[in-house]
């Protein structure tokens, strides 16, 4: 019955498939991240004549990027290193007005067009970076062009102050640094360099060294210790400050922040000043904000916080005398702050970003030049969550004496980047969303609802089945009310197409399902997989500490409900609309969840052990020197709607469908070799491998297995029979290659795979493809009749493209035209290279990046798929592999139909009394 | 997996005395007039023996730059966002005879195609090769619809066969009316005699037939529906 219907869908998918102009923009959504920002952030003007500034940021995901803080879209980003942790600090410089900022990052200095984001140079030092500065000389020696960068790496062999050249990045001159001492910061003064190093006694503790050398050649000019006492324990309780002030200083305090000691360097003397505690609160965190200009005021502002306030001090430093003096002091304030310095000429201000009010500061004077109230961050966080200011940046317009405008860029506790203008939220970017590890589409629970009640009719007797009916439709009658009133807006909108802002409470098709994603910080956020403009909430769900790592996995048991599970604890339910938790976790149903999988199997130490009612019934150990590398199972939720393929003929070839199949891959290093298992997890047996020689084992291996097929790329080297380049290869398992005959599986109607063993017959075909492929996905549908499409994650083009099955079918005839039924099948000749077509690039011109995982998952209507990929950047799309054959879609012109319609009636109007007359005239003539 | 790339990097610069390859993209018009216009996304990937591999952003000046490469063959792919570019094999070789730089080619390769397949050769040098790559094809992302236009709508034959027949409709009595009356009283005689046509016709039973009373009454209806019929497409001009 089915089987013509899917010859049908197959002829279908035939033509080609692509992003049809009028939908790309609007059927897909796209967040083009960098991830939350962190310390590197600043304004600068990219282009010196103008006074346009950007907002350019290091990310903690190591992205740099720059912001446009008009409307907060992203101007360019350049991925540095994608797997930055907090312990890779970041640096990140612009020399006042150049069109150049310099990046640091893992061992790598690098200097990148400020208007477009095109490297200039980059230089790799061998080392981890202490601290890299832009030397700003102002003894009127300096070269024109751009500025020269100043980088102390690290690590015993390779620690140096090294000078580059702003506009070759040749290194000028390297000052090796001895092996013992630990680079910490370099600064520069208008006349002198210095590399700050620790250096460790006999006792344990750290004195502070200073090098100062001479900018010019390199040389040492002086050393020196300073008198740290014994406090100094790790240089945890070191603050380092921005070094480009007229008077670069440094600072520092004990363990128990009871003291903070200020040196500027080149001096010996050291400022104390004591820490007066709060409430009883000690301190938990000193931070220091001053000017990175040389031609500022010497002032800096230190940041004190405890547990649940923050104040801060200002410090002046006389730089005749090189004193430092405390001159005011800002109030306390409860909850979390943040502080940013910003400079106009010789002037420095302070900006205070607390929970309610931004207040700007003058360096000079403790009066306060503007005060916003900010009433909302216009943020979706957790329920009875505060938000919190992390981190700003800050930008201050200066008219005359007053503070005419503050831009500032704050990092919030709820992971979102927002841009406050005079305490106005005026965009937010949900940079959390950068560092998704774990996501999954939740169904709707009213959806749901329905579905269960379709299904409760289906399976009871018809009569039964009848009450039931009228019963639910004797409930819908109830919303008739608040439905009327609404309805010729409805229709409106529908015959306008501008009801696309539809939400989740009210789908149709299922589009507004939610996702659900848990990033690295240990937050869980729901967003609409249909409309990305809106996160649904956004809260705290794990409380992790800082450098502590999680693996979440995330699920939906049921409608409505996200199931959040880490390695460590049992899962935590929460409801999808509205973020609460369920406090009453309902007790997973063992029985059932048993009966789904009598094999229970897990990865240890690179083998796979399966066990059987707690019994072990099977392991999987590699052949020697090889390592497990994946193992795909095929999805649990895998609909298949026909048992078999319609020849052209109308003759059957059987799939061989078993829902245990998973493909597993493991690599051999020494040999460079991968191989592919197919394995049955239920009785462990290995129903197909094929192995590869040389394998680039660093590049990606991605898998995938669905249906009765599989698919997995790989890059290889040149060998006598294969290029050089990246390869896909997929292989279909049938019960028998003969048609019609389903081979030794025909008489039984049931059968144990464990009793019975049948080899599938593969057809396995390798195609040539031009770029590596990181990660595969399938599209799912409802009932599984749509046919699939296979998506691949390109990571060099940065895209995600969708491959037509029919593309990527093992059953083209190679080596001949295919015949006249095959033809009808529609099978075309074998070509040894696909190329990736850029109408198959779900994302066509949208730029892709850093994709680490894609979940599909089903809509209501059968032709479509949801389509949501997290990584750095976030996309998702719906698509209709099959085309939308149960959806109006937009080719469908209501215009025109409507113009058809009413042209008709009026032929008919028109037409009428011609025929009326003439049928009268004919019964005249012979009557 | 980064890592291990790095790594692998890193070993090969300490190996390698440095081969330096440079990639630039000309003005190519009419694709490309302008390469500054080239998105800052753009980044050239050579891909040598299994774990070496070097990817490089494009510079200012619209060049990739790779400074250190190990003796090895490799492939250099070019992706840009908007354009696809021709794949390279690019060769450092060991240096020969009393020179001290390795010799570096760079050529044409083909997909699908052996790897000894080679193309164009795109230049060989010393120690250092500068090679200029032009853009090979635009990306077209997008499909057009099929919309609307009058002109397809007129060619489509379900049109076409409405248009002639409205015309046959209407045109037909004047045409007849304009007709010397020998070739009219011919023509009619034809019509008659025709199997479709005629009092007696298939076509003029199908037109006459009484739907109403042949739901009221039955056979007899449709007799009278027969008879009643006077001559079918002819009757028209037979009452003028």
């Amino acid at each position: 019955m089915r089987l013509p219907l899917i010859a049908a869908v197959t002829l279908l998918a035939r033509t080609t498939l692509a992003v049809f102009a009028d939908e790309a923009f609007k059927v897909d959504y796209h967040l083009a991240l960098i991830g939350e920002p962190s310390d590197a952030s600043l304004f600068h003007q990219p282009n010196p004549s103008s006074r346009a500034s950007l907002i350019y940021s290091v990310s903690e995901e190591g992205v740099l990027g720059a912001v446009n803080p008009r409307d907060g879209t992203l101007v360019w980003r350049q991925v540095l290193s994608l797997e930055a942790t907090a312990r890779n600090t970041s640096f990140l410089r612009a020399g006042e007005g150049q069109d150049v900022v310099i990046s640091g990052l893992g061992s790598q200095v690098a200097a990148w067009s400020a208007a477009d984001g095109r490297q200039i140079w980059s230089v790799d030092l061998g080392s981890q970076l202490a601290d890299v500065e832009i030397l700003e000389l102002s003894d009127g020696k300096e070269t024109p062009g751009p500025k020269d960068a100043l980088a102390l790496s690290t690590t015993e062999k390779n620690a140096a102050v090294s000078r580059i050249d702003g506009a070759t990045g040749t290194i000028k001159w390297q000052y090796p640094l001895d092996g013992g001492d630990a680079p910490y910061q370099v600064s520069a003064s208008a006349t002198e360099v210095y590399a700050v190093v620790l250096h460790k006694t006999m006792m344990g503790y750290i004195k502070l060294k200073v090098i100062s050398l001479d900018p010019v050649t390199g040389h040492k000019k002086d050393e020196y210790v300073l008198s740290s006492d014994n406090e100094l324990a790790t240089p945890d309780s070191i603050i380092s400050v921005g070094a480009n002030s007229a008077s670069p200083i440094i600072a520092w305090t004990d363990s128990a922040y009871s003291v903070l000691k200020v040196n500027v360097i080149g001096t010996k003397a050291t400022s104390t000043f004591s820490i007066e505690k709060h409430n009883g609160h000690a301190v938990t965190s000193i931070k220091l904000h001053a000017p990175y200009h040389v031609n500022c005021l010497s002032h800096f502002l230190v940041h004190y916080e405890t547990s649940d306030a923050h104040w801060a001090e200002v410090f002046h430093i006389d730089p005749k005398q090189s004193k430092v003096e405390k001159a005011y002091s800002l109030p306390k304030i409860s909850g979390k702050g943040a502080f940013s310095t910003s400079t106009s000429d010789a002037n420095v201000y302070f900006t205070r970003v607390t929970r309610d009010q931004v207040v700007t500061v003058s360096s000079a004077s403790h009066g306060v030049l503007g005060r916003w109230a900010v009433e909302d961050y216009g943020v979706a966080g957790g329920t009875g969550e505060v938000t919190e200011p992390l981190r700003s940046v800050s930008d201050v317009s200066i008219k005359g004496e007053t503070v005419s405008a503050v831009r500032s860029a704050v990092l919030l506790s709820t992971g979102d980047w927002v841009l406050l203008r005079d305490g106005m939220p005026i965009w937010s970017r949900p940079e959390m969303l950068a560092s998704v590890v774990a996501a999954s589409f939740v169904a709707p629970a009213e959806a749901e609802a329905l579905v269960h009640e379709l299904e409760a009719e289906a399976h009871s007797n018809p009569l039964q089945a009848y009450i039931h009916r009228v019963i639910r439709h004797l409930h819908d009658l109830q919303k008739l009310p608040v439905v009327l009133p609404s309805l010729p807006q409805r229709m409106m909108q529908g015959f306008l197409g501008t009801n696309e802002d539809e939400d989740v409470a009210s789908d149709t098709f299922g589009f507004h399902q939610i996702v659900a994603c848990a990033t690295k910080n240990g937050r869980l956020v729901a967003l609409d997989a249909a409309n990305l403009s809106k996160i649904l909430w956004n809260r705290q769900v794990a409380d992790l500490k800082s450098e502590q790592t999680w693996q979440p996995i995330v699920s939906s048991p049921k409608g409505g409900v996200i199931e959040v599970k880490s390695r460590a604890a049992a899962g935590t339910q929460y409801n999808a609309s509205s973020g609460e938790q369920l406090l009453s976790i309902l007790p997973i149903d063992v029985e059932l969840d048993a009966a789904a999988k009598p094999v229970q199997y897990t990865m240890r130490e690179s083998t796979l052990e399966a066990t059987m009612d707690g019994n072990a019934a099977w392991h999987f150990s590699p052949m020697d020197g090889e390592r497990i590398v994946s193992l795909v199972p095929r999805p649990v939720n895998d609909p298949v709607a026909s048992i078999g393929k319609v020849l052209g003929d109308r003759r059957v070839l059987y799939k061989y469908l078993d829902p245990n199949l998973a493909l597993l891959v493991t690599a051999k290093d020494t040999a460079r070799s991968a191989t592919f298992y197919v394995l049955n997890t239920v009785s462990g047996a290995v129903l197909h491998s094929s192995s590869h020689v040389g394998v680039d084992l660093s590049a990606p291996i991605s898998s995938i297995m669905s249906e009765n097929w599989f698919a997995y790329s790989l890059t290889a080297e040149a060998s006598d029979d294969s290029p050089k380049g990246h390869q896909l290869v997929v292989g279909e398992l049938f019960e028998s290659l003969v048609a019609d005959d389903r081979g030794p599986l025909e008489v039984t109607a049931n059968y144990s795979s464990i009793q019975t063993s049948t080899d599938p017959f593969t057809l396995t075909q390798t195609y040539q493809i031009p770029e590596a492929i990181s990660k595969m996905a399938v599209t799912r549908t409802r009932q599984g009749i749509t046919s699939r499409q296979l998506l691949a994650v390109l990571p060099d083009s940065h895209a995600v493209v969708g491959l037509p099955y029919a593309v990527l079918d093992p059953r083209r005839p190679a080596n001949r035209d295919p015949t006249k039924t095959e033809q009808l099948e529609g099978l075309v000749r074998y070509a040894p290279v696909i190329d990736l077509d850029p109408k198959w690039y779900l994302n066509h011109k949208r730029e892709v990046i850093g994709l680490r995982d894609v979940v599909t998952s089903p809509a209501l209507i059968e032709s479509t798929s949801l389509v949501f990929a997290y990584g750095l950047d976030v996309f998702g799309t719906r698509l209709s592999p099959s085309f939308s054959f149960d959806i109006l879609g937009a080719d469908f012109n209501k215009f025109q139909m409507l113009a058809t319609v009413a042209a008709l009636a009026v032929a008919t109007f028109a037409v009428a009394p011609l025929v009326a007359r003439k049928q009268v005239n004919r019964r005249w003539q012979f009557l | 997996m980064l890592n291990l790339w790095s790594a692998a990097l890193l070993i090969c610069a300490s190996l390698a005395s440095a081969a330096r390859l440079s990639v630039s993209i000309p003005a190519s018009p009419p694709l490309l007039p302008n390469p500054a216009t080239l998105p800052s996304s753009t980044h050239a990937v050579l891909i040598g023996p299994p774990g070496i591999r070097y990817d490089v952003p494009i510079k200012r000046d619209s060049t990739f730059t790779f400074p250190d490469l190990a003796e090895a063959s490799y492939l250099l792919t070019i992706y840009s966002r908007d354009h696809f570019f021709p794949p390279l094999r690019v060769d450092v070789e060991k240096a020969t005879g009393e020179s001290q730089s390795q010799t570096i080619q760079a050529w044409q390769t083909f997909r699908g195609n052996e790897w000894t397949h080679k193309g164009a050769h795109y230049g060989s040098g010393k120690g250092e090769l500068q090679v200029s790559v032009q853009p090979s094809m635009p990306k077209n992302f997008y499909q057009e619809r099929g919309g609307f236009s009058v002109f397809s709508f007129l060619k489509s034959p379900m049109i076409l066969m409405a248009l002639v027949s409205g015309a046959m409709i209407f045109g037909m009595p004047y045409l007849m009316e304009n007709m010397d009356p020998d070739t009219k009283a011919e023509f009619e005689e034809m019509q008659k005699k025709g199997p479709l046509t005629g009092s007696q016709g298939a076509g003029a039973q199908m037109q006459n037939f009484d739907f109403a009373s042949w739901m009221a009454g039955g056979k007899g209806a449709d007799t009278e529906g027969g008879a009643s019929g006077g001559g079918g497409g002819g009757g028209g001009a037979k009452r003028r």
